[in-house]
């Protein structure tokens, strides 16, 4: 019995001691100190094996890393895939389990900030010279004392921004009459009308409760072009008193709404998930689709020269443009093993010639990183040349918005979606649309989620 | 019973079974379409694609999955099938005391919905230190098979004649002795279709394995189900292929074993 | 059956303790898998619910008032009343059709016939739930089977996207549902209906009675037990209904799908509301009991 004691108390002693001894290196950093050491870590010299999670139905991480490995051959990957879905749900467990992930795609951010799971990277945003990238870029991945987003310190770091826009089939939209990308709201409801009285499907769409409002896209571009864009991010930071349900928000939904009692959707649009509506879209059903550039590998191969892309117009002529923009955010465990080495891979990421020539061809959006580094071209009639011209445009305009799906865990599934399938069903209106879902916010704030 | 009752019957029957299978035509047929496209209702091809069939194998880590699935129900199904057997028997035949109580207790379970006990499992197995190896699916799986397996066996052991185990009691034979040597054979069909049924069941499990094991391809097929829907970004005749193929060992066990499992239901019927 | 008791009256007491002991060590293997994992984690839901919790940071108590947010958030609610909606489709409809199905079965093709078209009614038991909702889903979407069918008969008009209309979506889990447990039922219904004793029947029939009385007087009430069965199934399939739902609809379109299988998945996994969604568990189960507790009742057959 003695002898346990003695052998117990010192492995006790031995706990205690590793623990201030390792205090320093691995413990979550929020709320340390603010004057941050810049640090540039490589992967160093050792056999590292990266512990990633990745999503599924999306080849541009997979081929990063790929390359990565060629040119860092003592780096390997241990690389588990799932469903966007399921990562939503998976992500708090991964991360504060016993293997915590060294890099994971981030759905959201805030509360896993909160909890303290996700590594503060603002030493390596100094160390790396990040932040001296535009702003905008990583804007949305930081989050501030208070919880809300767009300011303080780094949590996530994006593969590359995205852009959403408009998506349109030249043949039906030579058949319309369509000579070149509509510049206003009007011309862009003209096309529609036209397309319409054609007998063609004016705009695809998925809105199927199984991938989430598809119709969140055009809400918010219409959002965009009939007022400002700082109030919507402001609401999806979840800056205190923001509120979606503004006088310009509400004609906005109208303007949806008219869209959707004219039929310029398809009727079945609440049971169309997003693989289905991008397949119908490649089949040839749809003058237009909203959608974003991550799709443009998909388009380029069953569309080949047959799509097209432009930034969706504003009110008036000449008025600056905006379009969602996000990073593909990922993220590093608080507790990560390799946090240094997966800093490294972001640094690369962006930097690296041979992976921002992937980022353009694989992932079709801008691969960021310093505003020197010239954008790889994109292959010859890929629709992803358009997306980036567009993109530049939109960031000259400073014209970047989040999704309005991301402001909270849970506002997607529970506040726009089943919103917008009554919309569609002629159960509310889009007065009711914005204070239901504002209502929704509100209580998801108060509950801390 | 006249002539047009007996084909009305049997044409009732004929539509009853045709709406039964025709979904799995349907799946059939759209699985043979070119990858990429979307065919519409059942529509035999032009050019069957049965090679869609070896894609879906490669592309959704098939191999991975039927060995995984495969250990899970090997590792779940003897032991379910011992445990639930023996308690059967202490229940239904011993009739040891507070035997009616044991039976409420484990019934009570089969009321339980999964949603009710899969996070405080998730955390459990955190704390044991199982989650995310195929034993976070397989000891909650065996748990979950007790309330089920237990009133099967324990209808069974209920139903056997007294004069048997009276007349090896006579003869000297112990308790274990009664039940391996005379019970446990006389129970196989019962226990067969059992097995069978728990075979299955462990196969298509696909809530635990969601939450429970954070690798896919530690899942069960079922499991990586819904995860084939989010990779197949643009290939829906993929997509019918891959369900086809996870689809295929059940049917075929089913198949092989029908005669058994609805015997053992009858014989569980008839004897009451 | 007497005979047996007398000898029970008589063993010695020490056999009889002995006996039970080892009795006892049969079941307790079952018994402990049992409790650890479906008993235990059925005491921590309760004991989940009555805190408040993330999941990852610390608790906080918060004694009944989940219960009190669960009652009176309409949404909650809502799918609670949705669950019992899925119930006339997956217990009520089954059953009665599964009645009528293995009637004629049993009365017209007690030959090859009626061996396959058991063995075929009871497939959709064997594929996961999962594989259902996918391959309904697409049955039951705009250019789907379904349609297409309706087309052909002329019914044309009516055709839609079954599970992303309002008024359709639930009705069309209900059918999803149908399909998968009417094998079940017949099966079980066939068995029971093979033990019914023909002589009641000749007296029937001596009696005049026709098809339906027969059925109602006969039939029915020798078959309460395997009736009871069917429904205490179908019921919990309906009350904790999820693999399908989440599949197929996904909750949609609105709320109209929203069962409490899939609130809980929302609140526990989306929201991070794992002392609520207890709440909520708990609360189903209750219902499942409340619902399942007469049904045993009303086909009490005591079978000690």
């Amino acid at each position: 019995m003695r002898r346990h004691i003695a052998v117990v108390g010192s492995a006790l002693l031995v706990a205690l001691l590793a623990g201030c001894a390792g205090a320093g290196s691995g413990g979550p950093q929020q709320g340390t100190s603010a004057t941050t050491k810049p640090e540039a870590p490589t992967c160093g010299t050792d056999p590292v094996v990266l512990n990633a999670h990745f999503e599924t139905g999306f080849d541009l991480p997979f081929k990063l890393s790929e390359e990565f490995t060629k040119q860092y051959p003592k780096v390997t990957w241990d690389i588990k895939q799932d469903q966007f879905q399921n990562l939503i749900s998976a992500t708090p467990r991964l991360l504060s389990g016993d293997n915590p992930p060294d890099l994971i795609r981030l759905p959201t951010m805030v509360s896993l900030v909160k909890d303290g799971l996700l590594k503060n990277l603002d030493g390596y945003a100094a160390g790396f010279g990040w932040d001296t990238w535009p702003a905008a870029q990583l804007a949305q991945n930081r989050v501030a004392a208070d919880g809300t987003r767009g300011s303080g310190s780094l949590y996530a770091m994006g593969l590359n921004s995205s852009l959403t826009g408009v998506f349109y089939n030249k043949q039906l939209a030579a058949q319309v009459g369509m000579t070149q990308p509509p510049a206003t709201l009007a011309e862009f409801d003209a096309l529609l009308a036209a397309a319409k009285a054609k007998g063609t499907l004016p705009v695809m769409v998925w809105n199927a409760s199984a991938s989430g409002g598809g119709l969140a896209f055009p809400l918010q571009q219409l959002m965009a072009a009939y007022g400002p864009t700082q109030p919507i991010n402001d609401w999806i930071f979840q800056k205190p008193g923001a509120t979606i349900d503004t006088p310009s928000n509400r004609t906005a939904a109208e303007h949806l709404q008219r869209w959707i009692k004219a039929g310029y959707f398809p009727t079945d649009a609440n049971a169309i998930q997003y693989t289905d509506a991008n397949a119908r879209f490649r089949g040839g059903e749809g003058l237009f689709m909203f959608n974003g550039d991550w799709e443009n590998a998909n388009y380029d191969k069953g569309m080949a020269g047959k799509v097209g892309f432009f930034l969706f117009p504003p009110k008036d002529a000449g008025a600056s443009v905006a379009a969602m923009s996000s990073p593909l955010t990922y993220g590093i465990g608080a507790k990560a093993k390799n946090a240094g080495c997966a800093a490294f891979f972001f640094n690369w990421v962006a930097t690296n010639e041979q992976a921002r020539k992937i980022n353009v061809a694989v992932g079709g959006s801008n691969p960021g990183g310093p505003a020197s580094l010239a954008i790889p071209p994109a292959a010859a009639g890929s629709v992803t040349g358009e997306t980036l011209a567009a993109g530049a445009k939109v960031a000259a305009a400073n014209g970047a918005m989040d999704f309005i799906a991301n402001s909270t865990g849970s506002i997607f599934a529970k506040g726009w979606t089943p919103e917008l399938q009554k919309m569609v069903g002629n159960k509310q209106d889009a007065a009711g649309l914005l204070s239901t879902v504002q209502a929704e916010y509100k209580r998801e704030l108060e509950q801390g989620s | 019973m006249s002539r047009a009752e007996h084909y009305a019957g049997a044409a009732l029957l004929l539509t009853m079974m045709a709406v039964t299978v025709l979904p799995f035509l349907s799946i059939f047929t759209t699985a043979l379409h070119p990858s990429g496209t979307l065919p519409r209702g059942i529509d035999w091809p032009a050019h069957p694609q049965w090679g869609n069939f070896v894609d879906a194998v490669q592309v959704a880590n098939m191999g991975v999955l039927l060995r995984s699935s495969t250990f899970i129900v090997v590792a779940v199904v003897p032991v379910a099938l011992v445990l639930a057997t023996m308690a059967g028997f202490a229940i239904g035949l011993l009739r040891i005391p507070g035997a009616r109580l044991l039976l409420l207790l484990f019934v009570f379970g089969l009321t339980l919905p999964f949603e009710g006990i899969i996070t405080p499992l998730y955390f459990l197995e955190r704390e044991m230190g199982i989650l995310n190896t195929r034993f976070a699916i397989v000891l909650p799986l065996i748990g979950l098979f007790m309330p089920f397996g237990v009133f099967w066996m324990r209808a069974h052991f209920a139903n056997v004649p007294h004069d048997i185990s009276e007349a090896a009691r006579v003869d000297g034979a112990n308790t274990w002795t009664l039940f391996w040597r005379i019970h446990v054979p006389l129970a196989r069909p019962a226990i067969s279709s059992l097995g069978v049924l728990m075979a299955v069941w462990s196969w298509n499990q696909f809530l635990l394995a969601l939450v429970l094991v954070e690798d896919p391809s530690r899942r069960t097929m079922a499991g990586a189900l819904g995860a084939f829907q989010g990779h197949y970004a643009t290939d829906i005749p993929l997509l019918c292929a891959g369900t086809m193929l996870i689809l295929l060992p059940t049917l075929l066990v089913y198949v092989a074993f029908q005669r058994h499992i609805i015997a053992a239901l009858l014989q569980g019927s008839v004897k009451g | 059956m007497t005979a047996d008791r007398v000898i029970r009256r008589t063993p010695l007491r020490r056999g009889v303790r002995r006996r039970a002991l080892i009795g006892w060590l049969f079941v307790a293997p079952a018994l402990l898998m049992y409790t650890v994992f479906v008993l235990q984690p059925l005491g921590l839901t309760i004991q989940y619910s009555l805190y408040r919790w993330n999941g990852v940071g610390p608790a906080t108590w918060v004694g009944l008032s989940n219960y009190l947010t669960v009652l009176r958030d309409p949404d909650l609610v809502g799918s609670i009343l949705n669950s019992f909606k899925l119930v006339l489709f997956f217990s009520i409809v089954p059953v009665s059709l599964a009645l009528v199905t293995a009637s004629v079965i049993h009365r017209v093709a007690t030959g090859r016939l009626g061996g396959l078209t058991r063995t075929v009614l009871f497939l959709p038991q064997v594929i996961p739930l999962v594989a259902a909702g996918i391959i309904w889903g697409w049955l039951l979407s705009l250019p789907g089977l379904i349609n297409q069918a309706l087309t052909a008969v002329g019914l044309g008009g009516v055709t839609r996207a079954w599970l992303g209309d309002f008024d359709t979506a639930l009705p069309a889990v209900g059918l999803i549902g149908i399909w998968v447990l009417l094998g079940f039922c017949t099966v079980l219904l066939l068995a029971g209906m093979t033990k019914i004793d023909p002589a009641l029947y000749e007296s029937a029939r001596l009696d005049g009675a026709n098809w339906l009385r027969e059925f109602l007087s006969v039939t029915l009430p020798s078959l309460r037990y395997e009736i009871g069965v069917c429904l205490t199934v179908t019921v919990v399939a309906a009350l904790a209904a999820f693999d399908i739902v989440y599949v197929s609809t996904g909750g949609g379109p609105g709320n109209s799908t929203a069962v409490p299988g899939i609130q809980i998945y929302i609140l526990t996994f989306l929201e991070r509301q794992v002392g609520l969604a207890s709440a909520l568990a708990v609360i189903l189960m209750l219902l499942v009991l409340a619902v399942i507790l007469p049904i045993q009742r009303l086909n009490r057959e005591d079978r000690s």
